[in-house]
């Protein structure tokens, strides 16, 4: 990768253009996660509204971003550094405009839920996990504004956390649900938000690694550890 | 898979008088694959194309040394005939320069003196097939007998590519062929190079970083003389080694 300018002024101006609006997709998604966490746990029902209003912004601008990119592929051909500029920017605000779709979904979640008696204890762990995810999400874009492999290698390493601590909700839920099957309907929605936001953090793993691929020209080699581990060991399910 | 080496350079310098304008060039050219040439204009590509097939010979000041191999046998050796190593490996130039002489005689002259032809109606067949190779054969069939200067620039060029392929050439080396062709000439000329692949070995030199990227399995990037990186196409395109390479095919000051 190099820094220097183009002869073509232009191209810097399409490709730093169209990099600011990746980071203001970014800005938006990292506030829709913190106020639909806040939603969550306060049971604010209108915050939770305004998140999912807000998610056609996301969306719009997942749009402009890609028509930007097919402009700039047409017009300027671009080579090495700037393609996979180019490609990565078009990965990037697919993985944040799935994030956005997330917190939508948690937004929803939290009309219903609100309407039913809280679970114990559940809604701190929750909240641990989106503020993990939040802070890998702001890494994330803070690697790839910097080139910053390593902050993106070290983003990857921590989404095993969030995988932990999603085991860790399912079983929870489980046993809430055991106790008491009038809590089955509010833990099933409780595990769906755990699950997603759980996915969101395969989102963020997913920029890191468009970050090392825009800096290195290669994806990482080994393989994440997979923790989470409700999919393929059953015995977690037994509590 | 490895391929087969067609052309070897080894430790090539060439001076012009006082003027070094290539320095230790080392790279070897795949056979039936095409190499592209790339660099700014002056680095020395043109100079380097016409050291694989003597036509630096024919300029006075100009010397060469080190090594040109071709399938191992030493270029510049002096059992070397000059114009049967032309015949071997055949190039169009950076200028159309057609002889002043029919298009069909244009064609012809080369399988004439090399003997590939048996008799008039073979050596018809020669020409026409040639001639639309270079994707120019329904323009210039009802005029075969009028002068090739006579040509507009871009069908001059084609011309000139029909020549150079009719007396079958291992190796073709080419030098900016499309420069004065338009989009669907050099569409046809791509293509043409993409089919000559099967049996030749092609060298082009292109300042076009998308043709280069289109038609071209490697890639060598000249700087000043020297060649600074060379490598496979899709990995000069998508990540360079050498940040002068990065500049260069994306634009930017070097
Ligand atoms: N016949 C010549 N006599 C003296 N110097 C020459 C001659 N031909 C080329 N040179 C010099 O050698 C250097 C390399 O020239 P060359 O034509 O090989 O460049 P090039 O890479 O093909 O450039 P372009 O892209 O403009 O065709 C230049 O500095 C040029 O001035
Ligand atoms: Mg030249």
């Amino acid at each position: 990768m190099t820094d220097k300018e183009h002869i073509v002024s232009a191209f810097d101006r399409d490709l730093a253009a169209v990099q600011t609006l990746i980071m203001k997709m970014g800005g938006m998604v990292e506030t829709a996660i913190s106020d639909a966490a806040r939603a969550l746990e306060l049971r604010d029902v209108e915050l939770a509204e305004q998140v999912r209003k807000n998610d056609k912004q996301i969306d719009a601008l997942e749009e402009q971003v890609a028509s930007e990119v097919a402009r700039i592929i047409a017009t300027r051909s671009p080579t090495a550094g700037d393609l996979r500029t180019v490609l990565t920017v078009l990965k990037i605000s697919g993985n944040l405009e799935r994030m956005g779709d997330y917190a939508k979904n948690l937004g929803k979640r939290t009309s219903v839920l609100s309407e039913m008696p809280a679970i114990n204890g559940s809604g701190g762990a929750l909240r641990r996990m989106v503020q993990l995810v939040s802070l890998m999400l702001k890494d994330a874009l803070d690697a790839y504004i910097q080139r910053d492999v390593a902050l993106a290698e070290d983003v990857r390493r921590r989404d095993g956390d969030v995988d932990q601590m999603y085991n860790a909700l399912f079983r929870e839920f489980l046993t809430h649900m055991m106790e008491d099957p009038r809590n089955i309907t509010a833990c099933m929605h409780l595990h769906f938000i755990a699950k997603n936001v759980e996915r969101m953090g395969d989102h963020v793993t997913s920029i890191s690694e468009q970050v090392i691929y825009l800096v290195t020209g290669g994806l990482p080699e080994e393989d994440r550890d997979k923790q989470d581990k409700t999919s393929i060991d059953s015995a977690l399910g037994k509590v | 898979m490895s391929k087969d080496i067609k052309i070897s350079a080894k430790g090539v310098d060439v001076f012009y008088g006082d003027t070094h304008a290539i320095k230790n060039v080392n790279v070897d050219i795949e056979d039936k694959a095409v190499t592209a040439f790339i660099g700014p204009s002056g680095c020395g590509k043109s100079t380097f194309l016409r050291c694989i097939n003597r036509m630096n010979d024919t300029i006075d000041i100009c010397r060469v040394t080190g090594d040109i191999l071709l399938e191992n046998e030493d270029i510049y050796a002096k059992s070397v005939d000059p114009v049967q190593l032309r015949a071997r490996v055949g190039m169009v130039f950076q200028k159309p320069n057609p002889f002043p002489k029919s298009i069909y005689d244009n064609v012809a002259y080369g399988p004439t003196i090399h003997g590939l032809a048996k008799n008039k109606s073979e050596l018809d067949e020669i020409v026409e097939q040639s001639l639309r190779r270079a994707a120019i054969w329904d323009e210039v069939k009802d005029r075969l007998h009028q002068p090739g200067t006579g040509l507009s620039g871009g069908q001059q060029q084609r011309l000139c590519i029909g020549r150079a392929i009719a007396t079958a050439p291992e190796v073709l080396l080419m030098d900016e062929p499309c420069s004065a062709l338009d989009p669907i000439a050099t569409a046809q000329v791509e293509e043409l190079i993409d089919e000559l692949r099967a049996s030749y070995t092609v060298v082009i030199v292109t300042h076009s970083m998308q043709q280069a990227a289109r038609v071209s399995q490697k890639t060598a990037f000249f700087h000043l003389g020297e060649v600074v990186e060379y490598g496979d196409t899709d990995k000069i395109f998508t990540n360079p080694e050498d940040s002068r390479t990065e500049s260069y095919i994306t634009g930017r000051i070097g």
